[in-house]
């Protein structure tokens, strides 16, 4: 679309460039506090056991040693909505904290793990979801009674959900499947599985605490800060007004980024030794103890008619929490809403999904909650549907695929947070649509076609694109959606009399580039330069109410509020500017760091000059409440969702199964790019971490044992710059349909990137291979598996 | 026993006391407050922290320190003009192009690439692949940083 705009829609340099070139930037792992004490953890080795007897007189004894926690001494509260205490006398996985140090320095915090002794009785534990779903499976948390969840508030503090089954399922039904089934002409039925993928932040989980009276500042690595302020209020028993997060940097996390336990841990113990505490995680600690994808089992069912249509479709899903489900309801319902309730319009669906505990570290939230592991599934049986049909893949999604008007649900409403509309309407579902900007994924699959010559190079099913020996090629496509959370969130944009800009959000800056695109948009709506605008985010004693960067809210909620708040600025700058230029506000326009008249434009004054005679223009914007979202033409609920579109090649050597991705095009909507460059950028993310996902990503955790096998970055593979396409064959597309709620019609679309590259290459590899991999990776030996060698 | 040893960094010679077991990336972060070099695995899978030893790029978090002693070591602090500040061309092109996302892999990108360019000032596509196949991106940015080496060895054979 032509740039109307003088920021927006540009590629102009991010505003933490310069500090990342230069190695200035400050991650909280780096910081050096004066009289620092360092923090270790000491991890059970038993994925489920009680301990008997802990004695620490002589980790206590070691010179340098200032601080020893164990269950105790510490009090007994549940961190965020988990079920086990802080640190408990029983350990429900391998790798789950039993005690914690500080001291001095590293290697006598080191030193004093050795010098704990610990007794423990082992329990039996469970490890696999299905085997835990058993009546006689162990429990994991035996007071809860059960290892599935069923709705209770021991969820996710946010997510207690009354549409929970009692007996551990989430129903989502929409028409009546049975019909369906029996109209079709074809039905494909199988078991596939997606596997656990691990966030792998960059920096391993740190927090920097330190007291100040009864004050605590905590310097967290995290994209949620008022969670970790939430938690620290709770666990510590002050108030929130008492706690300051500050997460200035926080690093990469993808989901990840919840320091709660380790920031109350080494709050408790910062007040204890009067001295601040630095706590980082070592690799290995970042792979058992912080939370990574579930995996997904799902048993799938579709039926189809000749033409293409599709009748029915039947998910029941199990995904593997792990030690703790708090993420289980989020994530199910996640899936439940976008992929299966909304992806395809089909008129008869079944979902019902098990969020299930295990003695295995905690699963939770990775880029694209919920979809990339059940789009990873259901992709994989849209193909399969659409070959029993001997339709062209491509074509059978853009009959099939959401559109405008076509229905829809959140996630929330999936999980019925309304318990009064409950009592009064139990049956009730708020089946909303997607919006006008949701036609763009035709858009985006029709764009991915035309891009990848799919028409050229699709030769029909049971044909590779091309035989060479043992070396065979094939095309694949998938398509996926994720949520583009709008919420409430609020801003503040102030103006200094110099004519520069503060913006204030709770929203982190992850690497996802929002200090850069807030910076944009606020600059565009005042009409001044982007180096005139400086943005502070994630700070709980500075910034205002948010819930930090998840669900693609950065983009959707965080910088609406911020695009609101700089237009209530201008407003006020306008009301001075009336008072020099003798007009109406409406008469003026903001520009080139002047208000001008808009037809009389030699009448202006310069921005600087309204804000030095405001003194200081403040705007403050909350967003309001989601459910105001509506249809213009239809009055119903929109759910505000992005969507993606992407075609894979590949080459398979059926000798050794070595599976090459020759070239990905995938097609993405943004609603309106606010800096192209970055995000082309995030949607490489997404396919990089997506190619992971299918092809290497493998977390080994002992069958026997439960303990994580390859906790380091050598045997945990992920995907070097050699294992992804050259330049010209990595082809993003961005597609702009504005939306109706974000700034500018921008909205967040960084996860969907997650969901659709693990399914496409899947399905690029059954074109060049002709067998189907219904299992959790592609990886060569589930391919040479598959050829049956 | 601690002992002491001579680093040279970024041209400056620093005495440090160091344990034998300590990595270089651990002192050059916790001795010489030089935290652009950034540790994500801490076992030589990443090259997160690579440094440049006598203009070769190493994993510092497999370096002993001592093993360093007296030799020149050049961290992402030391790669702008020390007098005027003015940027290398890779930094240039990093910014220009938005070559990091969490700016985790950045230093360590820049410093493989540049001692890339240094031997090689024309590079292919492949011969940057391949040297920056060590250097691990969470963030997924390779396309990316493939674009801003090349355009950096572009922008110095112009000599800008």
């Amino acid at each position: 679309m032509p740039n109307e705009f003088s920021v927006l829609g540009k590629s102009l340099p991010r505003k933490d460039a310069l500090e990342k070139v230069t190695g200035e930037v400050k991650f909280v792992a780096d910081m050096q506090l004066p009289r620092m004490l360092h923090a270790k953890f000491l991890r059970s080795p038993y994925a489920h056991a009680m301990i008997t007897k802990i004695d620490t007189s002589r980790a206590e004894a070691l010179r340098g040693v200032k601080c020893v926690l164990t269950h105790e001494n510490t009090p007994n509260v549940h961190p965020l909505g988990k079920f086990e205490y802080l640190l408990d006398h029983r350990v429900h996985h391998a790798g789950e904290e039993v005690a914690a140090v500080a001291a001095e320095t590293e290697d006598i915090a080191k030193e004093a793990l050795k010098l704990i002794d610990v007794k423990y009785e082992v329990e039996p534990a469970v490890f696999d979801a299905e085997e835990a779903m058993k009546p006689d499976a162990p429990l994991v948390h035996r007071e809860y009674g059960t290892n599935m969840y069923y709705g209770t508030e021991h969820g996710h503090a946010a997510s207690p959900s009354p549409r929970w089954r009692k007996d551990g399922w989430l129903p989502l039904q929409v028409g009546d499947v049975d019909k369906g089934f029996a109209e079709a002409d074809y039905i494909v039925e199988g078991v596939y599985e997606s596997p656990i993928q691990c966030n792998c932040s960059p920096i391993p989980r740190s927090v920097v605490c330190q007291w100040a009276g009864d004050n605590l500042t905590c310097w967290a690595d995290t994209q949620i800060p008022q969670w970790v302020s939430k938690d620290l209020a709770k666990c510590l028993g002050i108030p929130r007004s008492s706690i300051r997060v500050i997460c200035n940097w926080p690093v990469g996390g993808y989901g990840s980024k919840q320091p709660e336990k380790i920031a109350t841990l080494t709050a408790i113990m910062a007040k204890k030794t009067g001295r601040p505490v630095k706590a980082v995680f070592t690799r290995e600690e970042e792979f058992v103890a912080t939370h990574h994808r579930p995996n997904y089992k799902g048993y799938e069912k579709i039926g189809v008619k000749k033409d293409g249509t599709i009748t029915a479709m039947s998910h029941r899903v199990i995904g593997n929490f792990g030690r703790d489900f708090v993420w289980g309801p989020e994530v199910m319902s996640a899936s439940a809403a976008a992929t299966c309730g909304t992806l395809y319009m089909y008129q008869n669906m079944k979902f019902e999904g098990a969020a299930v505990m295990t003695n295995i570290p905690d699963a939770g939230a990775m880029n694209g909650l919920g979809d990339p592991e059940m789009g990873f599934i259901v992709e994989r049986v849209m193909d399969e549907a659409a070959e029993a049909i001997g339709m062209d893949p491509v074509e059978f999604r853009l009959k099939n695929c959401a559109r405008y008007g076509s229905r829809s649900i959140s996630r929330r409403d999936v999980l019925g947070l309304s318990p009064d509309e409950l009592e009064l309407r139990p049956d009730w579902i708020n089946w909303g649509i997607v919006g006008p900007d949701f036609d763009s994924l035709q858009e985006c699959i029709k764009r991915v076609r035309d891009k990848s010559e799919w028409k050229k190079k699709w030769k029909g099913w049971r044909t590779p694109v091309e035989v060479n020996g043992t070396k065979r090629r094939g095309i694949g496509i998938a398509i996926g959606m994720h949520m583009s959370a709008y919420r409430p969130y609020s801003a503040i944009v102030k103006t200094n009399q110099d004519g520069s800009v503060i913006v204030m959000s709770m929203a982190a800056e992850i690497g996802q580039g929002i200090r850069t695109a807030m910076a944009q948009v606020v600059a565009e709506t005042l009409g001044i330069n982007y180096e005139d605008v400086e943005v502070l985010l994630a700070d709980t004693a500075a910034t205002p109410e948010g819930w930090g960067v998840i669900a693609s809210g950065g983009t959707s909620s965080a910088i609406p509020a911020a695009w609101h708040a700089a237009q209530e600025v201008r407003r006020q700058v306008f009301n001075i500017a009336v008072g020099r230029l003798g007009v109406k506000p409406d008469e003026l326009e903001a520009k080139d760091g002047r208000i001008y008249v808009k037809d009389d434009p030699p009448q202006s004054i310069s921005f600087r000059e309204a804000c030095l005679r405001g003194y200081q223009i403040t705007g403050a914007y909350v967003n309001p409440n989601p459910d105001d979202l509506r249809d213009e033409k239809t009055g119903k609920t929109i759910n505000t969702y992005a969507c993606v579109a992407t075609i894979a090649e590949v080459e398979v050597d059926t000798e050794t199964g070595k599976l090459d991705v020759l070239r990905i095009t995938s097609a993405h909507d943004c609603g309106r790019a606010i800096n192209p460059q970055i995000v082309e950028n995030q949607i490489d993310m997404g396919l990089v971490q997506s190619n992971g996902y299918a092809r290497a990503e493998e977390l080994i955790i002992d069958k026997d044992t439960g303990v994580v096998l390859n906790p380091d970055l050598l045997d945990y593979k992920l995907m070097t710059i050699l294992d992804m396409p050259k330049m010209d064959d990595m082809q993003e597309i961005v597609v702009e349909r504005p939306s109706a709620w974000g700034a500018f019609g921008s909205k967040g679309f960084s996860e969907t990137g997650a969901t659709s590259g693990a399914p496409a290459i899947a399905n690029a590899v059954y074109n060049a291979i002709g067998v189907r991999v219904r299992g959790e990776h592609i990886t060569p030996a589930a391919i040479l598996e598959a050829l049956g060698e | 026993m601690a002992v002491s040893i001579s680093l040279v960094v970024n041209g400056e010679a620093h005495k440090v006391d160091v344990e034998p077991w300590w990595s270089l990336a651990y002192v050059l972060r916790e001795k010489l407050g030089l935290t652009g070099t950034k540790i994500m695995c801490n076992n030589g899978a990443c090259g997160s922290c690579t440094v440049l030893l006598n203009g070769q790029p190493v994993s510092s978090c497999l370096k002993l320190a001592v093993l360093a002693e007296g030799q020149n070591i050049t961290t992402i602090e030391g790669l702008a003009d020390t007098e005027t500040g003015k940027l290398r061309p890779l930094q240039e092109a990093f910014i220009k192009y938005s070559g990091m996302q969490c700016g985790t892999c950045t230093a360590g990108m820049i410093l493989t690439a540049k001692a890339l360019l240094d031997e090689n000032p024309t590079p292919t596509e492949d011969d940057v692949r391949e040297a920056l196949a060590g250097n691990l991106c969470r963030c997924g940015n390779y396309k990316r940083i493939v674009q801003c080496v090349l355009a950096a060895a572009e922008a110095t054979r112009g000599g800008v």
